[in-house]
């Protein structure tokens, strides 16, 4: 195998509805100052950078990383962007882990953002379908969402009731997240009796819109100890995908990521995910999703998630917290989202996590994706 | 470690076309995935990653590669979308195979620039508070740039005419580009003006079309492939965002980009035998032969025509750019020039350099080094 690649430093911005206080460029700049300064590095000693954003249609700046890389500090390096709609900070964190991993850099700086305040995001996300059969009557990602928990309602009894309890955990946990914008506590009730949007999303399955960046070094096993004592290894990282129109897709279980899930657990020496991993973060989109995410990670057999959800087990004091950052129902930058689930997990081994830190907590599991639930990853990290 | 060869096992390309309008981008790409394997002994079974790059404001839409997986290959697959030139998605690629995760990888880029305007492309990169409301965008930097360019050099228009119908009538030699009339110095000096100095024809003409490259392991390579082509070293480098900000007449992030590939390929550019560069306008292609080392500044343009290293033998970007597929084909063109001498320019090369852009101005450059 290639070399060992650890996560040495974040940092994110404090996320928000709407910032008007800096711009794209800004957010980014926080994020980076945050992450060098955790990682006791400055600019020159980042080799490559990566730049990851939301569809571009977001906020109508084409090619933003060329804009950026002046506020990054990055003039005369290495600097690709990757996207992968609500994936995109998974993928381009991915990409940087190869960069180091295949021996082209010794530190690669992952920055991901979205600012989300200046585009009209469903409007936007309507363009994902195809022109000619897709676009005329879809709009944005919600119908599409809400038709997909439909079917898994009578197939493997993700009921709403299940997802309230989703929605109600996570918007808990996110209080004591200094990063997250929306803390405000809910009851299993208050989701259920909240508005319908496109049912069953309802108005609290839905996580916020928000502007914000987030910010990972990573390192070869080198050059990790310049940085901390303890990195977050990553043991193993994939992120697969499904055909739009494969004829067997059947959206019950993501199948990209269990794919995702196998490649991963089998790297990272993962024989029984359910007993193994201390903590686990999930890019969850709609309350829904987190149960289907249980099942096709393989913490429980398909058609037992909301058994999983009702047991207690993925709380905060139960043996697999899920989200104890509180998950994209505190903050939700698309774009930046799964640097910021990897940021919470590491955070999470490396024993300094800010929201709850679980105690003793040395092997995360990390899961972001995006597209028409189409594009799914996994990754595993280890103190 | 030392890097691991990484080979070019095959390639596929459309025909250039100004616009392909009896295809779907989807259509493009399936054509190119499908023939890439003919020949090589592997199946799409074998590929274990597929990375791709275009564009979701040329496509006019969000996640554009997410309408794309079927046609890509791409179904239970790993899956990455570069939204840049497809250079740096076989960057990407290069990159996975060397950590030993992967051992195949299929990169795929396309273009259907002409269901786009490709001025609000453009003009859509740069900055959106000051330079955007000016309307600042690839045409103006071009032309800035040779202004520059000529002021400095001595040359004429009519030496970078002279330059442009060289590289029109390669392309039309190649049987690659579809070309309706074959414009002369004269027709091309007498174009509609593009950014002046530069006329229309003196910048790369957007065309639809799609490539696609399989590469894999040192040990696969040379089991499934007569001769392959190996990627021996890459480099990469983003400029400043500001053209007026960016040292003028030197392309210099194309030359860190040279120079990192440079030192992990062990040698130097003198030592290539053939270069494939791409340019977003005849200025822009002579900066790059400078940059790449290839010719001193201001003296691109004897290097580009009669240079020791054969350069843009394929015809380059000039009469063919696929917006965000260019630099891939780059590879593609040098990759089969190496392996498959005899159908494809000649001789006996050994060792080429590829070089892809991107951004306005050429503000992100990227270099690999191939030999066989």
């Amino acid at each position: 195998m290639g070399r060992h690649v650890g996560i040495v430093g974040v940092g994110q911005t404090h996320h928000a509805r709407r910032r008007t206080d800096v711009s794209q460029a800004g957010l980014v700049r926080e994020a980076v100052d945050r992450a060098l300064a955790d990682a006791k590095l400055s600019m020159e000693d980042i080799d490559t950078v990566v730049v990851a954003t939301g569809p571009v249609l977001f906020a109508a700046v084409n090619q933003p990383e060329k804009w950026v890389v002046d506020a990054i500090g990055a003039q005369g390096k290495s600097v690709v962007r990757l996207t992968s709609g609500g994936g995109a900070g998974f993928a381009g964190a991915l990409a940087g882990y190869y960069q180091v991993a295949g021996g082209f850099s010794e530190r690669t700086l992952v920055v991901a953002y979205d600012k989300l305040s200046e585009g009209q995001l469903q409007y936007s996300i309507s363009t994902l379908y195809d022109p000619f059969w897709g676009r005329e009557f879809a709009v944005g990602i919600m119908g599409f969402s809400a038709a997909y928990w439909r079917a898994r309602m009578d197939v493997l009894g993700h009921t709403e009731e299940a997802a309230a309890m989703v929605a109600a955990k996570n918007r808990k946990n996110a209080i004591a997240n200094p990063y997250a914008h929306v803390k405000k506590e809910v009851s299993v009730d208050d989701v259920l009796n909240s508005k319908p949007l496109c049912w069953p999303i309802k108005l609290l399955d839905v996580p916020p819109i928000s502007d914000g960046a987030a910010a990972i070094v990573l390192s070869s096993e080198k050059m990790a100890h310049h940085s901390t004592s303890r990195p977050a290894w990553i043991r193993g990282m994939a992120y697969c995908c499904e055909a739009d129109n494969a004829p067997e897709r059947s959206l019950m279980l993501s199948e990209p990521l269990a794919i995702a899930s196998r490649q991963v657990y089998r790297a990272a020496g993962i024989t029984n995910p359910r007993r193994q991993f201390d903590v686990v973060e999930v890019q969850e989109p709609y309350s829904c999703f987190e149960l289907n995410y249980y099942e096709s990670l393989g913490l429980c057999p398909p058609g037992q998630a909301a058994e999983l959800i009702a047991s207690g087990a993925t709380q905060l004091d139960g043996d697999i917290p899920v989200n104890p950052s509180g998950g994209c129902m505190g903050a939700n930058p698309i774009g930046a989202v799964g640097v910021i689930r990897l940021i919470e997990a590491a955070t999470q081994v490396m024993g300094k996590n800010e929201s709850h830190q679980i105690k003793d907590a040395k092997t995360a599991l990390v899961q972001s994706g995006g597209g028409w639930a189409n594009l799914r990853g996994c990754a595993v990290l280890s103190a | 470690m030392a890097l691991s060869k990484v080979g070019v096992v095959a390639t596929a390309q459309t025909e250039f076309r100004p616009a392909w309008n009896n295809a779907q981008h989807i259509d493009l790409i399936s054509s190119v995935v499908t023939s890439v394997f003919k020949g090589s002994g592997l199946t799409i079974d074998d590929v274990d990653f597929i990375i791709d790059s275009g564009s979701d404001v040329l496509d006019g839409r969000s996640i554009s590669n997410c309408g794309f997986l079927g046609a890509l290959g791409a179904h239970h697959k790993e899956e990455a979308r570069v939204e840049e030139d497809g250079l740096w998605a076989a960057l990407y690629g290069v990159n996975k195979i060397r950590s030993g995760s992967s051992s195949v990888g299929l990169i795929v880029a396309y273009s259907k620039p002409s269901e786009s305007n490709v001025d609000l492309y453009w003009n859509a990169q740069v900055e959106p508070f000051y330079q955007r409301p000016v309307g600042f965008g690839q045409r103006a930097a071009n032309g800035i740039m040779a202004q520059r360019y000529l002021a400095d050099s001595g040359l004429s228009s009519r030496d970078l005419a002279d330059l442009v119908a060289d590289r029109w009538a390669a392309a039309a030699a190649s049987g690659k580009v579809s070309i309706d009339d074959l414009p002369d110095a004269d027709a091309i000096l007498a174009a509609k003006e593009g950014a002046a100095p530069l006329t229309e024809l003196m910048f790369a003409r957007p065309v639809d079309g799609a490539v696609a490259v399989l590469i894999a392991r040192e040990d696969i390579a040379r089991r499934v492939s007569r001769n392959p082509a190996f990627i021996t070293g890459m480099g990469t480098s983003m400029d400043t965002h500001s053209v007026a900000a960016r040292e003028a007449g030197r392309l210099s992030s194309a030359a860190t980009a040279a120079a990192m590939a440079y030192r992990n390929a062990g040698w130097a550019s003198a030592d290539a035998d053939i270069a494939e560069i791409s340019g977003s306008s005849v200025i822009g292609e002579l900066l790059a032969i400078e940059a790449l080392g290839l010719a001193e500044a201001g003296k691109g343009l004897s290097a580009a025509r009669d240079g020791k290293v054969a350069i843009n033998r394929s015809g380059g970007a000039l009469p063919a750019d696929p917006i965000m597929a260019t630099g891939l084909v780059r590879l593609a063109e040098a990759s089969r020039q190496l392996s498959q001498p005899e159908t494809s320019s000649g001789g006996t090369p050994r060792r080429a350099i590829v070089h892809g852009a991107g951004g306005v101005g050429m503000q992100n450059n990227c270099v690999f080094t191939l030999e066989v």
